[in-house]
């Protein structure tokens, strides 16, 4: 059922008075690829290892072969079980016994030499790339190819046409038809000149990036859900779309765009951008559903890392060194060493999402925090004084403090005493001497719903805990309805007696360092305060609790989704009940200063009634126009924070210190073996990165970051071109993308391959560079016409007799269908648009597939919600892959399906409607109209009878029902 | 056709330059896939459960965990399970009794499937290497327990092609309360071409999605016909040849595909005892008897693979699927009710109309229930934990043993010790009787010539005839 071409390496014939064998040049190669798939290792089938020379001695009698066991079990056909050796084979076996049985190398090492069932360290895709052989010679794209050529009788075919060439070009380069300004402008001067300027023109395109982005990501296999039972989405899994597009449109050096992505957090921790490079080691699935069991579990955890292993040695190396998980590779030289040495490096590797804050946007809201606060003393100082005058008016010995928006004081029952948001009191919770008593079991107060929206905030409250033995009970808290988004102060949810600013799945929460909590029975002032800009200070007693910290931005609070709740730390949540009594609780609608809260524990619990009419009576004309400037200041400077780049949640690498990685026998979590340290494959230069068994998790990834993209691994350059190579010719100069072993594809142009790797590296890693030695080469320019005396002789055009025309994939049909259409919607980046409808419950989510109309649907295909499960049937029919497999090289399929889905889908018949609308405002005659929408769907005009044809069917069925014929058509979709 | 043909498989090493675009023209004498040897079956029936079903309680018949009911399960092992209580023994919530004239074991669970013993071979040796639904439910669908691999539907597709060129050649029938955990991603060809992927089949005007258009467009026939003539005219100036014949074939399938597919779906025109025979007239057994007859009606045209999936998604409450955490006396007594009759009526009609001599039937399950109830540790709750170490399966029709029973699990029906088989085993069984060799039938793809089997599996020969 295979077909490729091997490289023999038969074993040269004896004649029987020649001088005995060579071990290491014949011997140990003979053992090598016939005995030591069973009889080496570290658990050798009968217990023989043949690799080593003492055990295999034991079964040699030098000199006397008909003694020796090895021989015998040979000469009988017993050994190798299976096959047999070879007449030639034997020879060898028996003469080097007979000639003395001299061992050489010990033990054999069974990578040394390539053989004919598999390859060694002499790879041709190890070995060196070429340099000094290209030298100052002036060589180029076509000097190689037509060499080849001319070697099987077969010539270049001519240029292609100037209107084929323009779409070839435009297709390529942006997954996007020419306009018919273009192809017009270039069939009127279609010189060198002109085709040089078109391609610079389309590299520069913005869409240039989002055209290669999609190869890269079907590399990767970029997926925006987890697969698995739950399959969640991952909202924030764009940014790593994104910054593909932005690093291939700004052409990064290939070494950097690779090392950013397997270690960008490490090497560059102060750049966002370099962690959401990230984002390709976490591209693949998760299972966030685990058992009880800790054999499965970390038999899973095995799985997950080989998956990723998998990734990057296939996407960077070409090796498929995740064959080497139980045992030594069976076709190249990949040890199972060499595995867990990989997975050491990697081994920290975790999924999520982590939030990143560019340095200069943490400083800018540091320091207007910083001013925030200041002046929110000044304002206190101010306030506190007018309070004070106003209380000495009243006679009573009150101090001032700030107003809260809503306060219960617990006295006689659970009302709001500000504003509307009276509590009922639940489960048995009950007012006594003027508190809120809470047993800790269920009782809670759920107070009415606020009609008001709130995002800045602060929490407050007296509590006294009669006992310490509890834990993640919450003493008041803001949460939307069903307790899906929360803040709260929380008691001792993870760590014992110590105070926590509670929130829905610790997305707002930090471990304080701080003291535990030691005061029993007697009033804790404790309060929280949420800045707009994502800062969360926590108080006990109007002191700092803990330091202060931003991890992301707080959410908003919705007008009539949200209510507020005591004695419970969240609706829904486990583990959540307070056992306490709560003497005052009170909310502010905004984030009161450190000066704020400590003034309000001063005066405390019953210290409010002063209102602010009150208050700013009491205040001279200086005084108040000093607070009528704070309040000024306060407002422009909140705009400000507004303005600022918030901390930005991605989806990225989250690292984890590693735990200690062992060989495993036959990857089985259960026989672990030896210990390795980080490192990388040994076939290939340097492979020992020097660091310690335990080395920090960091310095693991950017080891391997350093050692994999590097100019003296042949592989990172080869691979790469290759890939280029591919998406502009149909099929690569190695038909097998991210296999350059030994069951992958040999190239068809190896000089040529290794010209392009030399370019590489000269232009500092320029992609661009590359892509346009090959734009402006003959051999890309070629027609594609058939031609049946070089079909006869090369059927597959490896040796680039012409171009070879190709079927749009998925997402190009969809993307021109909405240019020609004149919908498409050119806006770049962000979160991506759903085309599918989510649902499901639990936490186990589905997606189906579904048309929505708008502006924002109508962003191009790389935009798209990309989950794993359904896709549209565009998507799935013209083999658009399910993003669980790395998918190197898609496959092209036409079946009826696919036939059906073009031609019934509701979103091309929607489109066909625009383009109806499109012909009909851009043009007058009937005979304009059909003129202007050949010109839109193919870039040409129609020929007379394509013109009579058309003219009769529109006149009949109409425009739309005429578009439906020609997104369907093929000249549609293949691009020649 | 100027190009050479290949064999078959033979584009994906060769690129994809020209000989991929033959792929709709599979159907052609010469590039058809064929069996390695003469195939005992020629099609599938795979009716899945998700969720767990209890052996204990259907067909793996254990006397002594009756005896040892209420006593503690005798190990000094962490059994993996999923929420990791062991409560006490349990013994099955059904009466066994031998069945036909096989004497076939099987519980009042199942007293419709339980009339056709004699034609079932049932496998009381399973294991499966996960305790976690998804992952099993993986495995047992493609070998593997991850997404992105091919199902054993696409492996039957791309290795026997379709006998029908107005079907797909694999057709997956959901359960109406929904699709498993992971979607579509459980019939997914993977990294197999896309003419291999589990087509939905659904109720409702268009059956298959994009069968139709949502509202009537003009021009229908006239727009087939310009169609067609357009890409004539296109083809004298394009060097794309075969690619633009297999698109222009397309689209004639294609409208074929949509007198077939409705005809097919219309169960008004079965005579009314087939129809009460599936349990149609009964709320209860409507929509899996109505999924039962639609699949014989597949095989019958051609199909090659039909799955049938009784239950959806794993989470929710009431439970919708066979995972009988809570009470498997509550939860199967449900699941079987609705599809004991229908799946009996299956077995019956396939035997009636001949098909089931060269038709597989299979009836599977993602893992066993264990012999200890899921509760606290000396109590004998009412539901029972997930089971990977021992379960029970069964298959029926062409090249098996009829009324046979194959391997046994320990005395309280905790793990397989009488021939114990992986999913490996078992698909290799089913390759074998679609007339495939599984070491053979095999894909390339990255680097590795991938098999359903990956490195592992025996075909069962103590099952066949």
């Amino acid at each position: 059922m295979r077909w490729f071409t091997v490289v023999l390496f038969a074993f040269v014939s004896l004649p029987l008075d020649a001088a005995p064998p060579d071990f290491d040049k014949q011997v140990a190669p003979l053992l090598a690829q016939r005995c030591l798939d069973c009889h080496s290792g570290a658990e050798p089938k009968g217990k023989l290892d043949l690799s080593r020379k003492a055990p295999a001695m034991e079964q040699v009698k030098p000199g006397q072969s008909a003694e020796s066991e090895l021989w015998t079990r040979v000469a009988a056909d017993e050994m190798p079980p299976k096959k047999p050796l070879s007449a030639d084979e034997k020879a060898i076996l028996k003469s080097w016994i007979d000639g003395g049985a001299v061992w050489g190398t010990d033990p054999i090492d069974p990578f040394a030499a390539t053989t004919e069932h598999r390859a060694g360290r002499d790879w041709w895709a190890l070995k060196d790339i070429r340099t000094a052989e290209f030298g100052l010679r002036n060589v180029g794209i076509d000097s190689f190819v037509r060499a080849k050529l001319e070697a099987k009788g077969l010539k270049p075919s001519p240029s292609a046409d100037p209107r084929t060439l323009v779409r070839r070009l435009s297709f390529d380069l942006l997954g996007l038809p020419p306009t018919a300004e273009e192809i017009d402008a270039f069939a009127k001067d279609p010189s060198e000149a002109a085709y040089a300027k078109l391609v610079e023109k389309y590299l520069a395109s913005p869409h240039f990036g989002e055209r290669w982005a999609r190869h890269w990501l079907d590399l990767v296999r970029y997926g925006e859900s987890d697969s698995f039972e739950r399959n969640e989405p991952r909202p924030n899994a764009w940014h790593y779309r994104d910054w593909v597009i932005r690093a291939l449109n700004a052409d990064m050096p290939y070494d950097r765009f690779a090392k950013l992505q397997l270690a960008g957090d490490v090497l560059e921790p102060g750049n966002p951008d370099a962690v959401k490079a990230t984002g390709f080691l976490v591209a693949g699935i998760h299972n966030t559903v685990l058992g009880s069991n800790k054999i499965a579990n970390a038999a899973a955890r095995q799985d997950e890392l080989e998956d990723i292993l998998a990734a990057v040695g296939q996407t960077f190396l070409g090796l498929t060194v995740q064959c080497a998980r139980c045992h030594d590779h069976k076709f190249d030289p990949v040890s199972q060493t060499d595995y867990y040495r990989l997975a050491a490096a990697l081994g920290g590797v975790h999924f999520g999402e982590r939030t990143v804050d560019a340095p200069e946007h943490a400083k800018r809201r540091r320091d207007l925090s910083a001013r925030l606060e200041a002046i929110g003393q000044r304002q206190a100082e101010l306030e506190t004084a007018g309070r004070a005058r106003a209380v000495a008016k009243r006679g009573s010995n009150i101090t001032g403090i700030a107003s809260p928006t809503h306060r219960w004081s617990f006295d006689r029952d659970a009302r709001d005493s500000i504003g509307e948001l009276h509590g009922d009191l639940k489960f048995g919770a009950k007012i006594a001497r003027g508190r809120l008593v809470l047993d800790g079991k269920q009782a809670n107060v759920v107070t009415g719903i606020l009609k008001k929206e709130i995002r800045e905030k602060t929490l407050e409250a007296w509590v006294a805990l009669p006992t310490f033995e509890q834990g993640g009970g919450g003493v008041i808290t803001i949460e939307t309805l069903n307790g899906g988004v929360f803040d709260s102060i929380v008691f001792a949810e993870r760590q014992p007696k110590k105070w926590v600013p509670g929130s829905n799945g610790f997305t707002r929460t930090r471990d304080l360092i701080a003291d535990p909590e030691t005061r029993l029975n007697e009033p804790i002032h404790v309060a929280i305060s949420y800045a707009a800009d994502g800062r969360i200070a926590m108080y006990r007693d109007g002191k700092p609790y803990g330091d202060a910290y931003t991890i992301a931005p707080p959410p908003t609070y919705k007008p009539d989704e949200w209510h507020l709740i005591f004695g419970i730390r969240h609706t829904g949540g486990g583990r959540a009940f307070l056992t306490g009594e709560i003497d005052e609780a009170r909310l502010y609608d905004r984030a009161l200063s450190t000066a704020e809260i400590a003034q309000s524990f001063a005066a405390g619990p019953s210290a409010v009634g002063v209102t602010l009419d009150e208050l700013l009576a009491q205040l001279t004309d200086a005084e108040k126009e000093e607070r009528k400037a704070i309040l000024d200041e306060q407002k422009q400077i909140r705009a400000e924070l507004a303005g600022v780049a918030a901390p930005t949640p991605v989806y990225a690498v989250n690292p984890k210190p590693a735990p200690p990685t062992h060989v495993l026998a036959r990857g089985s979590v259960e026989t672990p073996k030896a210990e390795v340290a980080a490192g990388g494959v040994a076939c290939l230069p340097d492979a020992d990165f020097g660091v310690p068994k335990d080395a920090p998790e960091g310095i693991r990834r950017a080891k391997l970051a350093a050692w994999i993209a590097r100019k003296e691994n042949p592989l990172f350059a080869r691979v790469i071109i290759n890939r280029l190579w591919y998406h502009h010719f149909g099929t690569g100069l190695v038909d097998t993308p991210s296999d350059f072993g030994f069951n992958g594809g040999r190239p068809s142009h190896p000089e040529l391959l290794d010209w392009l790797a030399n370019e590489l590296i000269r232009s500092n890693w320029s992609l661009k560079h590359v892509h346009r030695l090959i734009l402006t080469s003959a051999a890309y320019r070629q027609s594609s016409a058939a031609n049946p005396q070089a079909l006869a002789i090369d059927a597959d055009n490896r040796l680039l007799w012409r171009k070879t025309p190709q079927r749009l994939e998925a997402e190009a049909i969809r993307d021109s269908i909405l240019s020609v259409s004149g919908q498409l919607n050119p806006a770049m980046g962000g979160p991506p648009f759903h085309d599918v409808r989510t649902y499901g419950d639990k936490g186990t989510k589905y997606y189906e597939p579904i048309d929505p109309v708008g502006k924002e649907f109508h962003r191009r295909t790389i935009y798209r919600f990309s989950p794993r499960g359904e896709r549209s049937a565009i998507l799935e029919t013209f083999d658009c892959p399910e993003p669980s497999a790395l998918t190197p090289r898609r496959q092209v399929t036409t079946t009826p399906l696919q036939a059906l889905a073009l031609w019934n889908n509701s979103f091309v018949l929607r489109m066909g409607r625009h383009f109806a609308e499109r012909v009909e405002a851009e043009a007058k005659s009937q005979e304009e109209k059909i003129q202007r929408a050949y010109r839109l769907a193919y870039g040409r005009d129609p020929s007379k009878d394509e013109a009579a044809l058309s003219a009769a069917f529109v006149a009949k069925h109409g425009l739309t029902a005429f578009a439906r014929v020609l997104f369907n058509s093929n000249e549609f979709v293949v691009i020649e | 056709m100027t190009l050479s043909r290949r064999d078959f498989g033979s584009w994906t090493i060769n690129g994809l330059g020209a000989a991929a675009f033959l792929h709709l023209l599979g159907r052609d004498a010469t590039a058809a896939p064929k069996p390695h040897f003469a195939p005992k079956a020629k099609r599938v029936v795979h009716i899945t459960l998700i969720g767990g079903l209890s052996h204990l309680d259907s067909f793996d018949y254990k006397p002594k965990l009756a005896k040892l009911h209420g006593k503690k399960l005798d190990t000094t092992e962490t059994p993996d399970t999923f929420f990791g209580q062991f409560g006490l023994l349990r013994q099955s919530d059904w009466a066994f009794k031998p069945r036909g004239k096989s004497g076939l074991m099987v519980s009042d669970l199942f007293p419709h499937i339980a009339q056709h013993a004699d034609d079932l071979t049932v496998i009381r040796s399973m294991t499966a290497d996960s305790a976690n639904h998804t992952p099993a439910l993986y495995l047992g669908n493609s070998g593997f327990q991850f997404s992105g691999f091919p199902s054993v539907g696409s492996w039957a597709s791309y290795g026997l092609g379709s006998e029908t060129d107005e079907l797909p050649a694999y057709v997956v029938l959901p359960d109406p309360r929904g699709q498993p955990n992971g979607g579509a991603s459980i019939w997914s060809s993977g990294f197999l071409p896309a003419e291999h992927q589990g087509v939905l089949l659904q109720s409702g005007p268009s059956p298959v999605r994009e069968l139709f258009p949502k509202e009537p467009q003009p021009g229908e026939a006239d727009g087939r016909e310009l169609l067609k003539k357009m890409n004539e005219f296109h083809a004298k100036g394009s060097g794309a040849g075969d690619l633009l014949a297999a698109r222009m074939r397309s689209y004639e399938l294609a409208a074929r595909m949509q007198l077939a597919v409705p005809a097919i779906a219309d169960l008004s025109k079965e005579a009314k005892e087939t129809q009460s025979l599936y349990g149609l007239n009964d709320a209860k057994t409507r929509d899996f008897g109505r999924n039962c007859l639609l699949a014989r009606r597949l095989l019958e045209k051609g199909v090659r693979f039909v799955q049938l999936f009784s239950g959806g998604p794993i989470a929710g409450s009431p439970r919708a699927s066979w995972d009988a955490h809570e009470s498997v006396k509550e939860n199967h007594t449900i699941e079987a009710g609705m599809i004991d009759k229908p799946v009996a009526a299956l077995l019956a009609d396939l035997k009636r109309t001949g098909l089931l001599k060269d038709t597989l039937v299979l009836f599977t399950t993602e893992f066993g229930r264990t012999p200890f109830a899921q509760s606290g540790p000396d109590i004998v709750g009412p539901g029972r934990d997930h089971n990977k170490y021992g379960f029970s399966v069964w298959m029926a029709g062409a090249g098996l043993k009829p009324g046979s029973v194959f391997g046994a699990t320990d005395e309280v029906g905790w793990k397989a010790v009488e021939h114990p088989l992986t999913w490996h085993d078992f698909h290799a069984t089913v390759l074998h009787l679609l007339g495939l060799n599984h070491e053979k039938l095999t894909f390339y793809h990255n680097g590795i010539h991938r098999r359903l089997t990956n490195v592992h599996g025996e075909v069962v020969k103590g099952l066949l005839t």
